[in-house]
């Protein structure tokens, strides 16, 4: 492959600009660009640096009229996805002249975020205020930034990530030490997505990679001791899991670009002891009520639960209440009517399917398939336990009904896999059908999402569960990271069945009393998860592992997690959090139930280089895409996950 | 070209050494074995997980928990003098975790697609789950890839199978000639003899791929079947006694 053919392929385009006379090479460009006028039009066009003899110029010359650049890449009409309404075609504003700026002649350039796209600032040398602007409408900024790093001697400010400084020639050496320590900056404060990113610009960059300067990191990353099959599962997993990490950055309003780091993370104080409580007893339960029944002090009971679970012989009442069938605050007269008609309303509902005739079956795919799948698992449900052992156990029936009946009741989310997992402890405890369906019903409300068609609940997890573990343990994340798991795919089984694969039938039912209550905050078991992976890190250290032994060991955990004490170091860890509550992020404070600090809000502000005014707010196009509503539609389409794993690579 | 695109694609320049042996470029990337990642696919409720068990421990639970997420087991098989380390991807087969569930096939060296022969639904989805593996396994389009096809619960009554060796076979004929084995984890016919069809399957497409013989599919394969099918069915045809 020859070098001009390399560098054609390091070019996202090819092409010349038409209007200079001179033949001059396309470094690099990117369609689909604004240039940002003073004057209140802006016009999409083509950015490129192209080099003429030995001076490299950044070009940019507006669409040709009625060419939609978007839809000629294939790769950019995967990233424009969802928000193709944002897209201006060039038609709507006047031609713009051709620009071109000599890079000599530049002192920095700039990336930040806005709520339309990225803007790249070019701030000149001789006047600083003299700025050049040019959005990136799909927020792909990144790319073209990564493609300039390539071509042009610039390195990163020390003070602000997202400024670079050109460098006005002086000593090679000097810069080529400045660049590869910003470059290997870069390395260490992005996700394994910027490091792949980074050895494919690598690969495309020649040049560089013949620099002295650079050949001992280029080694470094290109032939790391890593099982590249692995990386390449962790690699799409990202890809999957990519969207919420965008979630979590258009949470964190102002410092868009903030990714929870090391660097930033705000230091945790020790963690408390913690202990657990008595479970709640049949005295304090009676207690709690009055003479009609109330609860009237839900929330010391929850706090007991909370602390110490609850009595066994109380379970069977207090989990109606804890899984929303009974509302705390009724009566024993109106539970017993509300059961009546519970009860009456499930079996209504089973027998709708009971009456199913054969030929109604054959015609109903849907229905099909979801009772194959129920008939399947309820066998391979908990069957080691005397309750569900054995051929045609009655409980095994009882479980598939109180299954099916579900798909009646919700037939649009029907029987996923995990659901009978769930089922199974209640029914146990409750052993009546109906009861046991209601309670469901309610655990089936907190938990649905982990049941998502595009389990984009699940996924929402897994990244804040990152979130979480990046402030309570950065050394520990840094890890996941670099070992491919930063996805936290490999807590996945955790999460779908809150636990009920890793512990004995006797400590989930523990366990969940304890989640119920809703203490001390949202998402405590997410803390939880937190809590197991830091008795598990130093094994996991001491063997270097990787995506798959990570995997396997966490599997492997099943049966072997002590209960108390990771609830001990999970509210520990809460407590240590709280502790420091206003140096937290706000994407950790929103994950446990925090106001943010910063409500999202408009763009950000600049410090180093000093935007002009925003001046498109009050555009029609654009006032409708404000980062709430991204966020929104990002979780909407499977599409757009894609679209965000594409762009994240970027980062 | 598109097979050696393949293996640069996973091993990262590792196993480029030509003229080796595809057991020689494995083992460079593992000190002592060659290591091949297995991938086993089929409708959920299949035996999936059984046949796993089985092969790597010995061991069959009728009631084993339908799988969720992904899991794998090592296991060292020896062929012809060579011994293999088979990583055995499992993973859950309900459409629902699809996106979660195809990034592992990618890198994998062979693939089990199973049904249950009583289970007519799992072998009309044999062919949707061909088609789901070649387009995440990152195979190239047109060339093919090692699978093998695996008929589990061999040992059900004749009255309540639902799929026949005959359309089995029939269904390979069409699909390149796979090879093809009943088994049945429960009673351990046939499963061990699976992952070694699987091995086997795997070092001769390695093997024609070194020798370039690309698109001569057919012929490779013509080799071997006679001798491949008979064994299955005399194996089959004891085990169901």
């Amino acid at each position: 492959m020859s070098s001009n053919d390399q560098l054609s392929k390091a070019a996202e385009k090819t092409e010349t600009l038409e209007e200079s006379g001179e033949q001059g090479m396309e470094l690099c460009s990117h369609h689909g660009v604004t240039l940002k006028m003073h004057k209140n039009y802006d016009c999409s066009g083509t950015l490129s640096l192209v080099q003429y003899g030995n001076i490299k110029y950044i070009e940019w010359k507006s669409a040709e009229v009625n060419v939609d650049s978007d839809t000629q890449d294939q790769e950019w009409a995967v990233v424009s996805t969802g928000r193709s309404s944002r897209h201006r075609s060039s038609s709507e504003c006047a031609r713009a002249e051709p620009l071109r700026m000599n890079t000599v002649n530049l002192r920095s350039f700039k990336v930040s975020r806005h709520r339309h796209g990225q803007h790249l600032t070019f701030a000149k040398r001789e006047e600083s205020r003299s700025l050049t602007t040019f959005i990136f409408l799909h927020g792909n900024a990144d790319s073209f930034v990564k493609a300039l790093l390539g071509h042009l001697k610039a390195y990163r400010s020390k003070k602000d990530r997202n400024l670079y400084h050109l460098d006005e020639g002086d000593n090679q050496e000097t810069q080529e030490l400045r660049r590869s320590f910003a470059e290997l900056n870069l390395f260490t404060e992005t996700t394994p997505y910027g490091m792949w990113n980074l050895i494919g610009q690598f690969r495309q960059r020649p040049y560089e990679t013949a620099m002295g300067a650079f050949c001992k990191v280029t080694d470094v990353l290109l032939y790391r001791p890593v099982e590249n099959d692995e990386s390449n599962v962790a690699e799409l997993l990202n890809h999957s899991f990519a969207m919420e990490d965008e979630a979590v950055i258009a949470n964190v309003s102002g410092e868009e670009y903030e990714v929870i780091d090391s660097t930033t993370t705000p230091t945790l104080p020790s963690r408390p002891l913690v202990t657990r409580g008595s479970p709640l007893s049949v005295e304090r339960w009676a207690q709690a009520m009055d003479v009609e029944g109330r609860v009237t002090d839900c929330t010391a009971i929850k706090k007991i639960i909370f602390h110490g679970g609850v009595n066994p012989t109380l379970r069977y009442e207090v989990w109606k209440f804890l899984l929303g069938y009974y509302p705390w605050n009724s009566t024993y007269a109106q539970r017993m009517s509300l059961r009546k008609a519970k009860v009456e309303e499930y079996y209504v509902m089973k027998h709708q399917w009971k009456s199913m005739t054969q030929g109604q079956e054959d015609r109903f795919a849907d229905f099909r398939d979801r009772k194959s799948l129920i008939d399947k698992d309820v066998k391979r449900t908990d069957r080691v336990l005397p309750f569900y052992a054995g051929d045609d156990n009655p409980n095994v029936e009882l479980l598939n009904s109180i299954l099916m009946t579900y798909v009646m009741y919700n037939f649009d989310l029907g029987y996923v896999q995990g659901m009978s997992d769930l089922l199974s402890p209640l029914l146990q405890l409750m052993s009546n059908e109906a009861d046991a369906f209601w309670c469901f019903a309610g655990f089936m409300d907190r938990t649905c999402t982990n049941f998502d068609i595009d389990q984009a609940g699940m996924k929402l997890q897994l990244q804040q569960l990152h979130t979480l573990l990046s402030v309570l343990d950065p050394q520990f994340t840094n890890y996941l990271d670099q070992h491919e798991s930063g996805n936290m795919f490999f807590c996945f089984r955790w999460l779908l069945v809150l636990f009920k694969r890793e512990f004995s039938q006797e400590d989930i039912m523990r366990l969940w009393e304890v989640f119920w209550s809703d203490l001390p905050c949202p998402n405590f078991h997410l803390l939880f998860c937190a809590a197991i992976l830091d008795s598990e890190k130093e094994l996991l250290y001491s063997h270097h592992a990787g995506f798959t032994e990570i995997l396997k060991h966490v599997n492997e955990l099943s049966l072997r997690i002590d209960l108390d004490s990771t609830l001990c170091k999970a509210e520990g860890l809460y407590a240590q959090l709280i502790s420091i509550e206003s140096d937290l992020p706000d994407a950790v404070r929103t994950i446990i139930g925090l106001e943010p600090l910063n409500p999202v809000q408009g763009d950000s502000e600049d410090d180093d280089i000093k935007e002009e005014e925003d001046d498109d707010g009050g555009d029609s196009t654009h006032t409708e895409h404000d980062s709430s509503i991204e966020t929104v539609s990002l979780v909407a389409s499977n599409e757009v996950v894609f679209d965000r794993g594409l762009n994240h690579q970027f980062f | 070209m598109s097979g050696s695109n393949r293996v640069l694609g996973r091993g990262g320049g590792s196993r480029i050494a030509s003229g080796s042996t595809p057991v020689a470029q494995k083992r460079l990337n593992n000190s002592k074995n060659a290591l091949l990642k297995v991938v086993i696919l089929g409708n959920g409720g299949v035996g999936k997980s059984c046949l796993m068990n089985r092969f790597v421990s010995n061991h069959f639970d009728q009631h084993t928990f339908h799988t969720i997420g992904v899991e794998f087991l090592n296991k060292d098989l020896e062929i012809n003098g060579e011994t293999y380390t088979l990583q055995i991807w499992d993973t859950a087969g309900q459409e629902r975790f699809k996106s979660l569930r195809t990034p592992f096939y990618r890198g994998s060296d062979v693939c089990l697609i199973t049904y249950a022969v009583n289970d007519g639904n799992s072998f009309k989805d044999v062919s949707m789950w061909c088609k789901e593996f070649l387009k995440y396994a990152d195979v190239k389009e047109g060339s093919s890839f090692p699978f093998i096809l695996v008929g589990n619960k061999a040992d059900v009554s004749e009255g309540e199978r639902q799929v026949t060796q005959e359309e089995a076979q029939n269904w390979c004929k069409e699909n390149g000639n796979p090879p093809f084995v009943e088994t049945s984890a429960k009673n351990a016919s046939n499963v061990e003899l699976a992952f070694r069809l699987a091995v086997e399957r795997w070092t001769k497409f390695e093997e024609k791929l070194d020798r370039h013989y690309e698109n001569e599919v057919v012929d490779l394969r013509s080799v071997k079947p006679p001798e491949r099918v008979s064994c299955c069915m005399s194996a089959t045809a004891s085990s169901e006694e």
